[in-house]
């Protein structure tokens, strides 16, 4: 690669580095719960 | 290099690699949905195939990045780079595939055109929860379609290494978009822990991977060479310079590649005119540079690739003095003959 795209690819890394580590954290973080169970109901009744 | 178009010219090491390929993402998505039948019994085809080619394709992203850092760190991971573009064609097909059957499965029963359907079901942009992380898995194979489309040398030809180079590097944002693409969507509703951890250790290697060689390559580049008499450069010992290779010294603009063959000492441009392959990094093979990427072949004393092809790199003056290589930082025009310097005058030189 020439100079300019050897600067350019790694400031893009360095950018991208954080950006993933923060939609990544963020999305651990803030995880929704997933739907209860229905403790009246047996899954199997349902088959 | 070529002198005319052909779909694929294919050899014996392609048939291999693409041999290895089709076999590693049949066994996988093959495992995958093998496995995903027997643990999760109520999961429908259609979401099995989903899951599989969505992860095989997030999976062969991550082989595909991280090959070109390793290949610079160790020589041994450049076979894998030399046709890295098959890998991102079959990445693309398995990427289509997950796409696709997400549309049929998720939108394809409304009255709203499906592609609407992707953009206009989910809205709630502020939600981290719930994002509409489907319209980013859709940026991202667009991104991935252009470059799967761009991929043969025509393309290259054509549109010019540079445009070339810069289009296909958007490759790096499409792979930041597909991890918010999982991030914001499977990894919301998976409540076992593999996918997170998966996610996590592909996107942090190949980060790592980048970032170490973009600052080891930044060290090269700010390198500084003592100036000696007329303008040349002493580059170091030319024992220094393995018998048919180089060393690789950044003077001026851009890097050059300083080979040592029978006797002699040349000194070219180390950008190779194909894809921006380091040069230096390659070995004189039939009397030719011989790039180390794609196998683009050059002539050491004049930088032009050998009749009927026609790439040419700059080339530079050398000396040699005192068992020391100098070499002139000023390029000439590429494919000019330039005489080299002889070792063979130098006392206590090694000739092998």
């Amino acid at each position: 690669m020439t100079r300019p795209l050897r600067r350019d690819h790694l400031r893009i890394w360095i950018v991208m580095a954080i950006a993933m580590l923060l939609i990544f954290a963020a999305s651990i973080m803030e995880r929704r719960d997933t739907t209860p169970r229905n403790t009246g109901i047996d899954w199997s009744q349902t088959k | 290099m070529s002198v005319q178009y052909t779909a694929v010219s294919w050899n014996r090491q392609k048939r291999i690699y693409d041999s290895i390929i089709a076999s590693g993402a049949v066994l996988y998505l093959g495992a995958f949905i093998g496995v995903g039948a027997i643990v999760h019994p109520n999961a429908t085809i259609e979401t099995l195939v989903i899951r599989a080619f969505g992860t095989g394709a997030i999976l062969l992203l991550n082989i595909i990045l991280a090959i070109g850092p390793l290949a610079r760190l160790d020589r041994r991971f450049l076979p894998l780079l030399y046709n890295r573009r098959h890998l991102g064609v079959t990445m693309f097909g398995m990427a289509l595939v997950h796409g696709a059957f997400s549309i049929v499965q998720f939108h394809a029963l409304s009255d709203v055109n499906p592609f609407v359907s992707l953009f206009v079901s989910n809205t709630r942009f502020t939600s981290v929860a719930n994002f509409p992380f489907q319209a980013i898995g859709f940026a991202a194979l667009l991104i991935l379609f252009v470059m799967a489309a761009t991929s043969h040398d025509f393309w290259l030809n054509n549109l010019t290494a540079p445009v070339w180079k810069r289009i296909h590097m958007l490759v790096y944002l499409a792979y930041a978009l597909l991890v918010a693409h999982v991030s914001l969507g499977a990894l919301q509703s998976e409540t076992n822990p593999l996918l997170a951890i998966t996610l996590f250790t592909g996107f942090a290697t190949v980060t790592a991977l980048h970032i170490s060689t973009g600052v080891r390559e930044r060290r090269l580049d700010v390198q500084k060479h003592r100036a000696e008499q007329d303008g040349f450069v002493d580059i170091g010992q030319v024992d220094a310079i393995p018998e048919k290779r180089a060393i690789v010294v950044a003077l001026g603009a851009e890097r050059v590649a300083v080979f040592r063959y029978e006797g002699k000492v040349s000194a070219i441009s180390n950008v190779c005119r194909h894809q921006g392959g380091p040069l230096g990094e390659g070995r004189i093979i039939d009397g030719c540079v011989t790039c180390p990427w794609h196998g683009y072949q050059y002539l050491p004393e004049c930088g032009a690739a050998p009749p009927p092809f026609t790439e040419k790199v700059p080339t530079f003056r050398t000396q040699v003095v005192g068992g020391r290589v100098l070499v002139h930082p000023q390029p000439y025009a590429p494919g000019t003959f330039v005489e080299p310097a002889r070792t063979a005058i130098l006392a206590g030189s090694t000739m092998r």
